[in-house]
């Protein structure tokens, strides 16, 4: 039941409104899943998979049937690691080495884990975890032999860090440290991702000779996940902004928060929004690599989130009080232009990019270099979809154009009878429609004949004022 | 290995002078700078540069200088830039022509009779650019030049066509298409951009704002220059050709205006939008009441066209073929020639 404040945003929102609706009524999904044919731990693995992703389990489900099962078992598997990382309940020694060896699990008919504390939002994932192993064992060798890859390095770089103290007192100390994190909770799941597509033949090969596309990809949404959620990780009491950016403006993390630090504070996230934004072009990059509408949408879709994300972000002090989200209407927009095609996706980015730079203020420390980043996703967007070609020289045309300028010709010939054809064709249904119209009324019981009688007695009227005036010129004239 | 004799005309102008110390830095290269000027005062002159006064428009003097220098590669920037409202009238096109492409004929002729085996020339962006009233987006070097519609432009189309003709397999000629230059002694872009401050022009904003345009820092292209050099000597793979050469990282001009006077500490205070067609109308009758009054204004309608469309260019050719990369980023480029303003005009108020 939407709340009241929302009703009256939309009614004073009317096109996010028809986002949403045009989103709920028209979307097909590229692929649908067959109920039918899933097993009961299968299906239970769709149950956790909605359970502990709220944004990804949509066009998860809609995935080609090829990678629909194996991608959903690797977002269920990286879940299961999160959850032991995550739970502060779990003394260090346990925790370990269950992170390190997690990949062994997997081949381990009946594991299950029950030692997460009663309030781990998802601990019943682990506690049936049972169902990802029986499924993960029927997949194809090729597809097991990835995730177990990326389980093994996600989870070995998450045990690094959660046995490095100083994180839990200082949060992320240099640029770099923030970008390893990330690489080991985002880019190394864009690397599996990858891999999984381009096995399946859903993307070009391409993709694995540019390994820093699929890099960006994954540092592109967990940056701009960790700056949205400053405020929340802090009533945490975590931290992922790195200290070498803000103690440029703040001596301490908390001063942030600060009212009257709201200059610094903008400052701070304008810089980690820099980072952010000179990913940018290579996820667009990236993306020009996919092969199959599904896989592209569950691509596209999140990174038109993101950029979306970083805008309502941007040069917004309420990002230090509370969590800032792109509206409902907006998300839906997002989705439907990027369930499309590149060529949508890049004009979205365009459109952020633009508005961010329109934000862009003059006193930041980094104003031009937000607009160098800026000018950089344009002119990236402009290199694979160019607006203009080199202009013909009239004066020195080749054969080839000249053949061109007859086809042009012909073509404009064809067009000139397709016009003509169209208006007779418009013409000749009016006069049927309105006849047939005519003769319907006329097999009712329509008095024409009445009509007509009327029409002409009013007309008569109607003229006969006009001729009442016009009798007297007459006269007049033949006075002279 | 014996060092490479390079010859750089223009070689105590503001690019010239930073070809030179390059090619120092490079270590082998046997340098000599001719120029119509010697090293101005109080810039720094280099023991190890033989420098010769002569004239591009003297073709006795140029023969003189060259059968002494005997270069193997020359580097030709000589060039006259027609300023303000020059930039957009047909006044003094003879002149500028002269020098520009006259200039560029004689140095051509010079070298290949002194038995130079190549020339590198500073072709200018405004070859294809200079269509004022044309948007160009990321263009790359199949655009066609000869359509530009200023005096400096076309001088510059036409000697870059001369240069690229005379390439042949014992004389190989390559163009670099520079972007606005600016640099520390930059002796225009930087110098009128602070000049908006102290007329109040800060807070008009031309346009949308949202075009993009591209700039060179002096240095950048300075190393392009001894790539170019290189290339011609070893591979050829240049020969021929032009490239386009910018810091690769294209802005609005409203932002780079921003980050010049960031740096003598303005920030506008308020920021008004001028649409383009009032704008232009704005122009039109600033134009009227200069010639009437004689004064000088910063409004033009040629000026307008260049502050409001998109000028940017690709450098994916020099990277691929010149291996060029712009090593000193726009931010830092800036902050290190406003540096040295601050101090110049800082000593200049002592005095």
């Amino acid at each position: 039941m939407p709340s009241p404040m929302s009703l009256i945003y939309y009614a004073f929102h009317p096109t996010e409104l028809r986002s949403i609706i045009q989103w709920k009524v028209w979307h097909n999904p590229v692929h649908e899943r067959d109920e039918s044919k899933e097993t009961d731990a299968l299906k239970r693995c769709f149950y956790f998979l909605d359970m502990t992703s709220r944004s990804f389990s949509a066009v998860i489900k809609e995935l080609h049937p090829e990678l629909l099962v194996p991608v959903t078992l690797f977002y269920l598997v990286l879940r299961g690691l999160d959850t032991v990382e995550d739970d502060m309940t779990i003394p260090l020694e346990t925790k370990e080495p269950i992170l390190r060896n997690f990949q062994d699990v997997l081949e381990q008919d009946g594991w299950t884990f029950t030692e997460n504390g009663p309030d781990e939002k998802d601990r019943q994932l682990l506690a049936e975890f049972n169902v990802v192993v029986e499924e993960f064992k029927k997949i194809k060798p090729a597809y097991k032999t990835i995730i177990k890859d990326i389980t093994k390095k996600m989870g070995n770089g998450m045990a690094d860090y959660v046995r490095n103290a100083e994180h839990d007192t200082n949060g992320v100390n240099t640029i770099k440290d923030y970008e390893l994190y990330c690489h080991y909770v985002a880019g190394l799941v864009g690397e599996g991702l990858t891999r999984l597509f381009v096995e399946g033949g859903l993307a070009t090969t391409e993709l694995l000779k540019r390994p820093v596309l699929m890099e960006s990809m994954g540092q592109f949404l967990q940056q701009v996940n960790i700056i949205r959620d400053i405020k929340e990780d802090h009533v945490d009491k975590r931290r992922f902004w790195p200290k070498e950016v803000w103690s440029k403006h703040v001596d301490k993390f908390e001063d942030l928060f600060q009212p009257e630090n709201k200059e610094k504070a903008l400052s701070a996230s304008s810089e980690m929004i820099l980072l952010a934004l000179n990913r940018a072009d290579d996820c667009l990059y990236y993306l020009a690599g996919i092969r199959e509408q599904s896989v592209f949408n569950f691509c596209a879709i999140p990174q038109s989130m993101a950029i979306a994300t970083l805008d309502v972000c941007f040069q917004n002090h309420e990002l230090f009080k509370r969590n800032v989200k792109i509206t409902k209407g907006e998300a839906c927009q997002l989705m439907i232009e990027s369930s499309q095609n590149l060529q949508m996706v890049c004009d979205v980015f365009k459109r952020y990019t633009r508005k961010i730079h329109q934000k862009n203020n003059p006193h930041d420390p980094n104003f031009l270099k937000i607009s160098i980043a800026c000018g950089k996703i344009e002119q990236f967007i402009e290199t694979i979809f160019p607006s203009q070609k080199p202009p013909v020289d009239a004066k020195h045309k080749s054969p080839a154009s000249l053949a061109e300028e007859a086809r042009l010709k012909k073509e404009a010939e064809e067009a000139k009878w397709d016009n003509i054809y169209m208006a007779l064709a418009v013409v000749s249904t009016i006069t049927v429609i309105t006849g047939l119209m005519l003769f319907i009324a006329w097999l009712a019981g329509a008095r024409f004949d009445v009509a007509f009688v009327q029409f002409k007695e009013q007309m008569g009227q109607l003229l006969g004022i006009g001729q009442a005036s016009n009798a007297t010129a007459p006269s007049g004239h033949s006075e002279l | 290995m014996a060092p490479i004799k390079v010859l750089v005309t223009g070689g105590t102008g503001f690019l010239g002078s930073r070809i030179v110390e390059a090619l120092i830095e490079a270590k082998s290269f046997e340098i000599t700078a001719l120029d119509i000027n010697p090293p101005a005062l109080g810039t720094q002159s280099y023991p190890e540069v033989k420098y010769v006064r002569a004239n591009v428009l003297q073709q006795e003097e140029l023969r003189k200088a060259f059968s002494e220098a005997r270069p193997t590669i020359v580097i030709h920037t000589v060039a006259v830039i027609p300023l303000g409202d020059a930039r957009y009238s047909t006044k003094g096109k003879e002149a500028v022509f002269e020098v520009n492409v006259g200039g560029t004929r004689n140095v051509l002729n010079v070298s290949k009779e002194c038995g130079a085996k190549g020339l590198v020339y500073t072709s200018s962006v405004t070859v294809v650019l200079d269509e004022l009233e044309v948007d160009f987006k990321n263009v790359d070097e199949t655009w066609p030049t000869g359509r530009a519609t200023t005096t400096y432009g076309q001088s510059k189309a036409a000697a870059e066509a001369l240069v690229l003709s005379f390439n042949t397999s014992d004389f190989l000629t390559c163009a670099l298409r520079s972007a606005v230059l600016f640099g520390p002694q930059d002796p225009t872009c930087i110098p009128i951009l602070h000049g908006c401050i102290a007329r109040g022009e800060t807070p008009f904003i031309l346009g949308e704002g949202t075009n993009l345009q591209d700039y060179a820092y002096v240095c950048n292209v300075a190393d392009a220059h001894v790539l170019a050099v290189r290339n011609l000597l070893d591979s050829g793979t240049a020969a021929g050709e032009a490239f386009f050469i910018t810091n690769g990282e294209p802005v609005t001009a409203r932002d780079i205006c921003i980050a010049v006077w960031k740096e003598f500490g303005h920030v506008p205070s308020f920021q008004v939008r001028i649409p383009e067609g009032l704008a232009w109308w704005l122009a039109l009758g600033m134009e009227r009441l200069t010639w009437m009054t004689g004064s000088k204004s910063t409004l033009s309608r040629g000026m307008i066209l260049d502050v409001t469309k998109n000028r940017y260019v690709s450098i994916a050719k020099a990277r691929r073929v010149l291996g060029y990369e712009p090593k000193v980023s726009l931010p830092e480029a800036m902050r290190v020639s406003c540096e040295h303003f601050k101090q110049r005009w800082s000593e200049q108020e002592k005095r």
